[in-house]
C-alpha cells in the first residue's frame, strides 16, 4: 500500500513537471528576451547572446514617440482599477437577484440575458464609438470604462452558479431573524462567495490589460500618450518596428504581468477552503 | 399558487401573449372605473400620487413625463421624420452670399440619422408603456385607499426597494448599462444589415439607405463577381469545427489538471497552480504574439525542429514541401498550431475554475459514499462529475459561444502573418484560418464593409442562439437550479 503511493505521488509530480515546462517555455523566452542585449527578434537561439537591463531602463526611463510605458501603465491601471469596481458590484448584484430572489420576469430577464451574450460583441463597438463620440468620451479613460463595465452585468452566470450553491437554509435563518434582504445580500451571501468574488475580480481586472480591440477603435487619435498597454504594445510589433522594438515588447510584457501576478497572489489564499463545508452545521 | 401558475404556462410565447392581454384589459378597467385623480395621469402622470398624498412620487414621475415630451418634440421627432429614407441632402459645398465664402449645406448624416431614430423608437416605446403602467398603479393606489388600506409613504417605498423589492435596486444600473451598451447597439447593427452601408456609403460625405434583403441574398450567392457564398461556407465550417475542438479540449484538459493538482498524491499543490496561473498570468495578446513570433516561419521553433531533423523527416513523409514547418502559413498546419495554443492559453482557466468548483464540493458527500464502499472512480463519476456539470454547465455553454466568437486566439496568431492563396476567399476579404468574427472584424475594419459585416453577425447570433437554446435546455432546466441548494 505504501509503496503504491509512492510510485504513485512520483509518477504524478513527473506528469506536473512535464507540464509545467511546456506552459512556461513561452513566459521563460519572454523574460530571457526581455533582458536581451540587442533589440530585434533572436531567432537561432532560446537564450540571448549578451545579457542587459537596457529594455527596461530605455522602456521606463526614456520614452519615446513609440514607447510610452510608463504613461500607457497607468491609464491602463486607472481604467482596470475603476472596471474592477463596477464590473464586480454589477456581476454579484445581478447573481443575487437571479439566483436568492424571485419576481415576476426573472426568466424572461435570463433569457434575455443568455441571447443577448450570443451576438459577436465587438460588432456593437462601431456604435458604442458613435455614442461617446456623441458624448465626447472618445479618447478618454471614462470612455474606456463604460466601455469595459457598462455590460458587465450579463456576465453574472458563473457567479449564479455559485450562489445556486450557498443553502437556502443560510438565508432563511437570516429572513427569520428579522433581517432585510440588502442585509442578507452583505453579511450572508457575500462573505459565504469569496472565491466568486475572486475570480470575478480577477477577471474583471485582466479586461483592459488583455484587450486591444475595443480600445483600438476608442482610443484611436494615435497619439501614444493615451494608449493603454494593449495597444501601445501591439503597436510595438508592426512589421517595419519590430525589428527594433521585440526586446523591449517582451520587457513589457514581463512588467504588464507583474501586477496581475500579484493580484492573483494575494487573491489565491480564497480559492484554498471549501466554502459552503463548514457554515451549515448540524 | 404562484409557482403552479408559471408551470402551467408552459409555452412562452403563449405565456408572452397571455400577459399582454392581461395588462392590457387591467389598463382598460384602469381608465374606466378609475376616479378623477386616475383619469387626470392620462395627461399629468403624476396627478393620482398627488392626490393621495404622496408628493414626491408624484413629483418625480411628473418631471419624468416632462423630460421625454421634452426629448420627444426637440430631437426625437425630427430625427424620426427622416427615418424613412435615412436622409435625402447629400453634403455639398454651397456657395453662401452672406459670407461669400463655400460652406458645407446643412447636410443629412444617415448613421445619426439611423442611430438617433432607434433611440427614440425605443424611448416612444418605453415611454407608451411606462404610462399605460404608471395609469394601472394609479388606479391599484386608489383601491387601496378605497378599502382603508395603508397607503405607502416616500420612505416606506424606498424601503421596500431594500426589501421585497430588492431585485429591482440590484438589477436597474446593471440592466441601464446593458440597455445602452449592448443592446442599443445591436438594434441599430441590426439595423444596418437592410441598408447599403459600405465603402461607397460612408456618412457623413455620401448617405446610405434602405435595401430591403439585398445583403442577405448576397451571403449566398457565388458567381463570377461575388464569392460570399464560398466563403460564407468555408468559414463556417472550420468556425463550428473550431469550437467543438476548442470547448472540449480545454475543458476536459482543465478538469484533468484541476484532477492531478488537487490528488491526494500531488505535493506543493500552490507551487504547481502558481506554475500554471503564471502562463496565464501575462495578458493573452502578449503571449500570442509572442508564440506567433515563436512559431513563424523562421522562428525559433522552427530552428529547432530543423536541428533535430523533424523538419526532413515531415518533408520525406510529404506532409511539407517547404524547408520550414508552416506552422502558422498553411491551412491545415495553422489550424493545429491554433488549438493546441489555445489548449495552452485556455486550459489554466479552466483548471482554476475546476479548482474553485472542487473545493466547494461538501466533504460530507463524498465522506459518506466513501463509507457506503464507493471506490475513487465512481466518486469522480457520481459526485464529483456532476456537480462540476451543474455548476460548469453554463460556463461550458458560454464557453461554447465565446469559442464561435473566439477573437483573440486567431486574429493576433494570424493577422498580418496568414495569406490565403484561394482567389475566391481573398475576393470576399476571406481566409482559411478565419473564423466568421474575424472576417466580419476585417470587414469592418479593413473594408469599411458594414453592411455584409452586419449580415454574418446576425448569421452568428442564429448559430449560437440554436446551439444555446438547445444545450440549456438540457444542461439547466429551470427546477434543477433548487436541487444543489
Amino acid at each position: 500500500m505504501g509503496k503504491k503511493r509512492v510510485i504513485n505521488t512520483i509518477l504524478v509530480q513527473v506528469i506536473l513537471a512535464v507540464l509545467a515546462v511546456i506552459w512556461l517555455i513561452p513566459i521563460v523566452w519572454l523574460v530571457v528576451t526581455s533582458f536581451s542585449g540587442t533589440d530585434g527578434m533572436n531567432t537561432s537561439r532560446f537564450f540571448p547572446e549578451t545579457w542587459s537591463l537596457r529594455n527596461y531602463t530605455r522602456l521606463l526611463a526614456e520614452p519615446d514617440t513609440v514607447a510610452q510605458f510608463p504613461k500607457w501603465f497607468m491609464n491602463t491601471f486607472i481604467i482596470a482599477v475603476f472596471n474592477c469596481i463596477i464590473s464586480t458590484a454589477f456581476v454579484l448584484m445581478v447573481s443575487y437577484a437571479m439566483s436568492c430572489m424571485r419576481f415576476k420576469g426573472r426568466k424572461a430577464l435570463m433569457n434575455m440575458a443568455v441571447i443577448l451574450q450570443l451576438f459577436p460583441a465587438f460588432l456593437s463597438m462601431i456604435v458604442i464609438y458613435f455614442i461617446l463620440k456623441a458624448v465626447n468620451l472618445t479618447n478618454s479613460h471614462i470612455g474606456m470604462i463604460l466601455v469595459y463595465s457598462g455590460s458587465a452585468g450579463l456576465g453574472y452566470l458563473v457567479a449564479k452558479g455559485f450562489f445556486d450553491t450557498i443553502p437556502k437554509s443560510l438565508r432563511e435563518a437570516a429572513y427569520i431573524e428579522g433581517a432585510s434582504e440588502a442585509r442578507t445580500f452583505f453579511t450572508i451571501v457575500l462573505p459565504l462567495s469569496k472565491p466568486i468574488i475572486v475570480y470575478t475580480i480577477i477577471s474583471s481586472f485582466l479586461v483592459p490589460w488583455t484587450d486591444f480591440v475595443f480600445a483600438k477603435i476608442i482610443l484611436n487619435s494615435g497619439v501614444s500618450t493615451d494608449w493603454t498597454v494593449a495597444i501601445g504594445l501591439y503597436n510595438m510589433l508592426q512589421k517595419n518596428l519590430l525589428p527594433h522594438y521585440f526586446t523591449r515588447f517582451c520587457a513589457g510584457g514581463v512588467l504588464v504581468g507583474i501586477p496581475i501576478s500579484i493580484l492573483f497572489v494575494i487573491m489565491q489564499k480564497f480559492y484554498v477552503e471549501g466554502i459552503t463545508g463548514g457554515s451549515v452545521k448540524g | 399558487m404562484k409557482e403552479k401558475n408559471e408551470k402551467n404556462r408552459t409555452n412562452p410565447v403563449g405565456a408572452f401573449f397571455f400577459s399582454i392581454g392581461a395588462f392590457l384589459k387591467e389598463f382598460v378597467t384602469a381608465v374606466a372605473d378609475g376616479d378623477a385623480g386616475v383619469k387626470a395621469s392620462l395627461v399629468i402622470c403624476g396627478a393620482g400620487y398627488l392626490k393621495r398624498k404622496q408628493i414626491i412620487k408624484g413629483i418625480l414621475v411628473t418631471l419624468l413625463e416632462l423630460a421625454v415630451i421634452l426629448y420627444m418634440a426637440f430631437i426625437g421627432a425630427p430625427f424620426l421624420e427622416k427615418f424613412g429614407t435615412l436622409g435625402t441632402v447629400q453634403q455639398a459645398m454651397v456657395y453662401n452670399p452672406t459670407t461669400m465664402k463655400n460652406e458645407v449645406n446643412d447636410y443629412d448624416n444617415s448613421l445619426m440619422i439611423l442611430m438617433f431614430g432607434v433611440i427614440s423608437l425605443v424611448v416612444l416605446i418605453l415611454a407608451v408603456i411606462l404610462w399605460m403602467v404608471n395609469v394601472v398603479n394609479n388606479y391599484k393606489l386608489q383601491k387601496r385607499a378605497e378599502a382603508g388600506k395603508h397607503i405607502n409613504s416616500f420612505k416606506e417605498d424606498i424601503n421596500r426597494m431594500l426589501n421585497e423589492k430588492f431585485h429591482v435596486t440590484l438589477l436597474a444600473l446593471p440592466v441601464a448599462g446593458i440597455t445602452i451598451f449592448t443592446v442599443f447597439p445591436l438594434i441599430v447593427m441590426i439595423a444596418i444589415a437592410f441598408t447599403n452601408y459600405d465603402q461607397n456609403h460612408m456618412p457623413p460625405t455620401a448617405l446610405f439607405t434602405w435595401v430591403g434583403m439585398t445583403n442577405f441574398k448576397s451571403l449566398f450567392t457565388t458567381n463570377l463577381t461575388m464569392t460570399f457564398g464560398y466563403t460564407f461556407r468555408k468559414v463556417l465550417c472550420w468556425t463550428l469545427l473550431w469550437a467543438v475542438l476548442a470547448t472540449f479540449t480545454t475543458y476536459i484538459g482543465g478538469i484533468l489538471l484541476a484532477l492531478l493538482i488537487n490528488s491526494k498524491f500531488a505535493k506543493v499543490k500552490k507551487f504547481w497552480r502558481t506554475v500554471f496561473v503564471a502562463a496565464i498570468s501575462v495578458p493573452q495578446f502578449v503571449t500570442l504574439l509572442l508564440l506567433r513570433n515563436f512559431f513563424a516561419n523562421t522562428g525559433i521553433a522552427n530552428t529547432f525542429c530543423a536541428n533535430i531533423g523533424l523538419t526532413d523527416l515531415l518533408k520525406k513523409l510529404g506532409l511539407i514541401t517547404t524547408n520550414y514547418i508552416p506552422f502558422l502559413t498553411d491551412p491545415v498546419w495553422a489550424k493545429i498550431t491554433i488549438v493546441v495554443i489555445n489548449i495552452w492559453v485556455g486550459v489554466p482557466y479552466l483548471m482554476l475554475i475546476a479548482t474553485g468548483v472542487l473545493m466547494n464540493i461538501p466533504e460530507e458527500l463524498k465522506e459518506s459514499a466513501r463509507i457506503d464502499g464507493a471506490n475513487p472512480f465512481q466518486i469522480f463519476r457520481k459526485i464529483t462529475m456532476p456537480y462540476m456539470l451543474f455548476i460548469t454547465g453554463p460556463y461550458l455553454v458560454t464557453q461554447f459561444t465565446a469559442n464561435i466568437n473566439n477573437f483573440n486566439v486567431i486574429y493576433l496568431l494570424t493577422q498580418d502573418i496568414y495569406t490565403t492563396t484561394d482567389q475566391k476567399l481573398a475576393a470576399s476579404n476571406g481566409k482559411e484560418i478565419d473564423l466568421l468574427v474575424t472576417w466580419l472584424f476585417r470587414l469592418t475594419n479593413e473594408f469599411y464593409n458594414y453592411k455584409m459585416a452586419a449580415v454574418i453577425a446576425i448569421f452568428v447570433f442564429i448559430i449560437c442562439a440554436v446551439f444555446t437554446l438547445i444545450a440549456f435546455n438540457f444542461l439547466i432546466k429551470g427546477d434543477k437550479e433548487e436541487t444543489f441548494q
